[in-house]
């Protein structure tokens, strides 16, 4: 009788230390997450928003789906390909992926003849197209927080998109310093609640601007390195805090400007980076001052590094016709998904995925769970990386890139085995060179 | 398989045949030795290749390459216009001269005959990209050298007065962690400075933050190395990069190690004096003359060749200096994680400028001065001084001198006087580009089955069809194989396979490890044990390929 099995074992949490996040390009890799059998993920180490939200969802795995019934993985695949194979205009975009992921959609994509481009490489264009017009001088995480001891943050508060960044890279005391010192100014920007609470034992000055018109605080300041006295007002900060800031880039023994491009307001947002771009370049004519341009959820910044070791150039690029050809303007996905007949859409980190036309064959691979609109021709369900498969992403900074490890079984495929089985069901060709 | 490759002319320096009709044998991928006049059952080759009157060599190898890692995708990224506008062989391969994405950068070795080409510029902090874009290089092998002497932690090391013993662990686990073959030193000291807004920096000067020299640095990663045991001597991206009169800091990098292995990369940029009218000379002589007489020595080129290219390089502090001339006038410098740096600079250099054509001339002086060629190698520190596809034409003006003076001829006119070039008159054997671009390179890199022909050796080979015009010859060898599989023929890849990682995993005293975990902890926000590089990493757990250390004291 059931009654006199003796009680299961109390189930108990399995404990992950050390965890690494791939959400949000922070490359956090401290968090504590607990896991419940079977396959229900909690964070414990930190409040970030961003981390509970995206280990907490972990549905089970459902089977894919074509036209809307369930099927097995092989013949969804075989479904995909022969989608892909009718196309004349193919999108392969979303690529919320690792590196792995990346290597395998920009693989199919070639295959294809397809345009490339991810789902959050908006904000990273802001960046990317001042970087090809002009450079710039850039820093890494590990140096703001280690050397910075002026930090100046333009724009809104990125610890909107990156919650841990004043946390982990701005309050730890800066080692390679002497003696150590840092104060941190918001420019056209109000810093959030939390941002405050972090920041207590530092000197925070709010210079509280239109957030639009940041670049014309920047062009402001540039114009006042020579000399502060002389400055004007900008953005609706006073000429005297312009002049103040001014004298404090020149004296910053390493000043860093940061910013979150993606939150930029206005139509042509490249051009506040511009702007930020070239405060920095002028203040190292008298000090040392430099970039940090923050982007990178869903390893937007991984998938374009694989993409440009790979083509030669960056997202947002047409391989027809076996030619790698890069227009920013021309292959932006969302532009590019109005004319493409067929979009392969992967989205591991996550399971919102944007409104597709109607006319338009659809083959998605997303988390279980995630809702359509319109149920897409082909639906595979994907693992995520760092929860059901390891998988290296990128840090926003671009230097670093870490491997996020495996925590749960839910007998979910990952991205880069299915676009890798897609691509060995199209019709074969000769590879050669 | 027994694959037979009958009656070519052998040049393997290594195992000391210099053009010597002979036949090859390879099994499994390997050299094996001649199975005699009567093979017996199973041993008649299942494929043979006539090589008559053709050249046979061991693959060729690049010591000195920037193929991969964070530079590299800056340089590509702001090369867009030549990118847009280059020609491109329609098959995915993807695009770029001086910058070539992964796959072109594969087959453009492989089809030129190299077989292996090693990154010399890792960033501890970015060697796992610098390991991820590397399994993307198809056909060839790679591997980095880890770029360390300007790191806040050996610094910190070194200012504490810790021993050489303690110097050494922590540079043999920087080595196991990253996955490296070699330790790269760039401007030692100075792209630390940098970052304190120093803009130079003298050899015997304390450093702004860390109250330690140059030479101090210098002297100890040479010394390290050494007591690792690691086959590659320090490689040393040497002080004042490009500066006239920089040839004094160069000879004394060479009196500072005392004695020690010492490896000056792209020497070129460091042979300049500053007399003239110009203030700028060449110093080449004085070069190669300490090189000649201190076999501890040995050098790479860093060959310019007239066009567009892209400098990349971690010497922020010399890259800031050249802002100036970028063409076109944009460029990227970057100060990171505390370990380095990194400049990106795009240049040209023009055929009618004076103090290219100097330069020009300088690298060549050095070619011609430094005697053995297994103490001197053939590089452009590819993209700096050219791209790597410019070699065949490299080899063409050290084969011929007559070719040599007709180039020299349509420079500068003030060329000349400033030049004993057109005195040269030494010209490269078959044997000596053997040498130079097999032999001695896998020798330094402590590579003993690659870059020779002898049984055991990996079978990477590269067969040429003799011609006068040595640039034609090296431009489109007949046949390429790597591991004994045909990869080219004709100028054309017939076969795609993957190569592999080099490495080297000195012993080190793991109890610099909890050091290590705390200042990890403490500043670089990020976990010692996520620093470290699986193995299952590297080319997904297949890829390496583990080369003996013998430490020793020194």
């Amino acid at each position: 009788m059931a009654s006199d099995r003796p009680p299961p074992p109390a189930v108990r949490p399995v404990v992950h230390r050390d965890v690494v996040c791939p959400f949000c390009g922070l490359g956090c890799d401290d968090l504590t997450v607990e896991e419940e059998p079977p396959s229900t993920l909690a964070v414990r180490s930190t409040d970030c928003p961003v981390a509970r939200e995206r280990f907490s969802r972990t549905p089970a795995a459902e089977p894919p789906r074509v036209a809307g019934v369930p099927v097995p993985l092989a013949e969804a695949v075989e479904a995909a390909a022969a989608v892909l194979a009718a196309a004349q205009a193919p999108l392969v975009a979303g690529l919320g992926t690792d590196v792995d992921g990346a290597r395998a959609a920009l693989a199919l994509a070639g295959r294809l003849g397809a345009v490339v481009d991810h789902a959050l490489s908006d904000g990273l264009y802001r960046n990317l197209a001042v970087l090809q017009r002009t450079g710039w001088i850039a820093t890494t995480l590990a140096e703001l927080r280690n050397r910075c001891d002026l930090l100046l943050v333009a724009g809104p508060d990125p610890a909107v998109p990156h919650p841990r960044v004043f946390e982990r890279w701005v309050v730890p005391a800066p080692a390679f310093q002497a003696p150590p010192s840092r104060e941190v100014v918001f420019l056209c920007g109000e810093p959030l609640d939390t941002t405050r609470a972090a920041l207590s034992g530092f000197p925070i000055t709010v210079l509280a601007g239109d957030s639009a018109r940041v670049g014309d605080a920047a062009a402001a300041l540039a114009a006042a390195l020579p000399d502060p006295s002389r400055a004007s007002g900008a953005a609706g900060i006073a000429a005297g805090d312009i002049a103040a800031l001014a004298e404090r880039l020149r004296t910053a023994r390493y000043a860093v400007v940061a910013w979150a491009a993606a939150a930029f307001e206005g139509p042509h947002a490249d051009l506040t980076v511009e702007r930020l771009v070239r405060l920095v370049r002028d203040a190292n004519r008298h000090t040392r001052c430099a970039g940090l341009p923050l982007a990178g959820h869903d390893n937007v910044v991984g998938v374009n590094q694989v993409c440009t070791w790979r083509f030669g150039v960056p997202l947002r690029t047409s391989l027809a016709g076996g030619v790698a050809r890069h227009d920013p303007h021309r292959f932006d996905g969302a532009r590019y998904a109005a004319v493409a007949d067929a979009v392969v859409w992967v989205s591991s980190f996550r399971p919102e995925v944007p409104a597709f036309p109607a006319d338009k064959a659809i083959i998605a691979l997303a988390p279980p769970g995630t809702a359509f609109a319109d149920e897409p021709a082909v639906f595979i369900p994907v693992g995520t990386p760092g929860i059901d498969h390891a998988g290296h992403v990128f840090r926003s900074d671009t230097v670093v890139a870490l491997r996020a490890r495996r925590l749960i079984d839910r007998g979910l495929p990952d991205a880069a085995t299915v676009l890798t089985a897609i691509a060995a069901a199209l019709p074969q060709e000769a590879s050669t060179c | 398989m027994l694959m037979k490759l009958a009656g070519g002319r052998i040049h393997d320096p290594a195992n000391g045949r210099d053009g010597a009709v002979g036949d090859l044998f390879v099994r499994d991928g390997r050299i094996v030795a001649d199975p005699g006049p009567d093979p017996g059952p199973g041993a008649t080759p299942d494929e043979v290749h006539d090589l008559s009157g053709r050249v046979v060599m061991a693959g060729a190898i690049d010591i000195h390459s920037h193929i991969a890692g964070g530079k590299v995708n800056i340089a590509r990224l702001l090369m867009a216009e030549e990118h847009r506008a280059a020609a491109e062989e329609p098959c995915g391969c993807g695009v770029g001269i001086a910058t070539p994405s992964t796959h072109a950068t594969g087959c453009r070795y492989a089809r030129m005959g190299y077989t292996a080409a090693f990154e010399p510029a890792m960033l501890p902090s970015n060697a796992r990209h610098a390991h991820l874009e590397m399994a993307d290089i198809p056909l060839i092998d790679t591997g980095g050298y880890l770029v360390l002497g300007n790191d806040d932690l050996l610094l910190e090391l070194l200012a504490s007065g810790a021993g050489e013993d303690a110097v050494a662990d922590y540079v043999g686990f920087m080595l196991n962690a990253t996955r490296s073959l070699a330790v790269k030193a760039v401007n030692p000291g100075g792209i630390n400075a940098f970052k304190y807004n120093q803009r130079r920096l003298d050899v015997d000067e304390n450093g702004p933050f860390h109250a330690i020299t140059p030479r101090r640095i210098l002297t100890a990663l040479a010394g390290a190395v050494q007591r690792l045991g690691i086959p590659h001597p320090l490689h040393l991206h040497g002080f004042n990069l490009g500066v006239p009169g920089n040839v004094e800091a160069t000879l004394d990098s060479i009196a500072a190690v005392d004695g020690l292995r010492l490896h000056l990369t792209h020497v070129q940029f460091h042979a300049y004096g500053a007399e003239g009218d110009r203030k700028f000379s060449s110093s080449a002589a004085r070069v190669a003359e300490a090189v000649n007489r201190r076999p501890n020595i040995s050098v790479d080129v860093g060959q310019i060749m007239f066009g567009q290219t892209v400098t990349a390089s971690a010497d922020t502090m010399a890259q800031m200096s050249n802002t100036g001339l970028a063409h076109p006038k944009k460029w990227v410098m970057m100060d990171i994680e505390c370990d380095a740096g990194c400049g990106v600079v795009p240049f040209r250099y023009r055929d009618k400028a004076f103090v290219n054509a100097l330069q020009w001339a300088i690298g060549l002086e050095l070619f011609l001065l430094i005697e053995d060629p297994w103490r001197i190698f053939l590089t452009t520190d590819h993209p700096n001084g050219a791209p790597f596809t410019s070699y065949p034409e490299l080899i063409r003006l050290l084969m011929d001198r007559d070719y040599r003076l007709a180039r020299m001829a349509e420079l500068h006119p003030a060329l000349p006087e400033h030049t004993i070039l057109g005195s040269l008159t030494r010209e490269y054997s078959l044997g000596e580009i053997a040498t130079m671009t097999r032999a001695a390179p896998a020798r330094i890199l402590g590579l003993s089955d690659r870059g020779h022909l002898g049984p055991g050796a990996v079978a990477d080979i590269t067969v040429y069809t003799d011609r006068p015009d040595r640039r034609a010859m090296f431009e489109k060898p007949d046949l390429v194989f790597k591991d004994g599989r045909l990869i080219v023929r004709d100028g054309v890849v017939v076969s795609f396979l993957q190569g592999r990682t080099h490495v080297v995993e000195p012993a080190y005293d793991a109890k610099i490890e909890s050091w290590m975990a705390r200042r990890f902890d403490e500043r670089m926000g990020q976990r010692l044990t996520h620093f470290r590089i699986a193995e299952e990493e590297i080319r997904g757990g297949t890829g390496l390929i583990r080369h003996a250390c013998q430490p020793g004291p020194f």
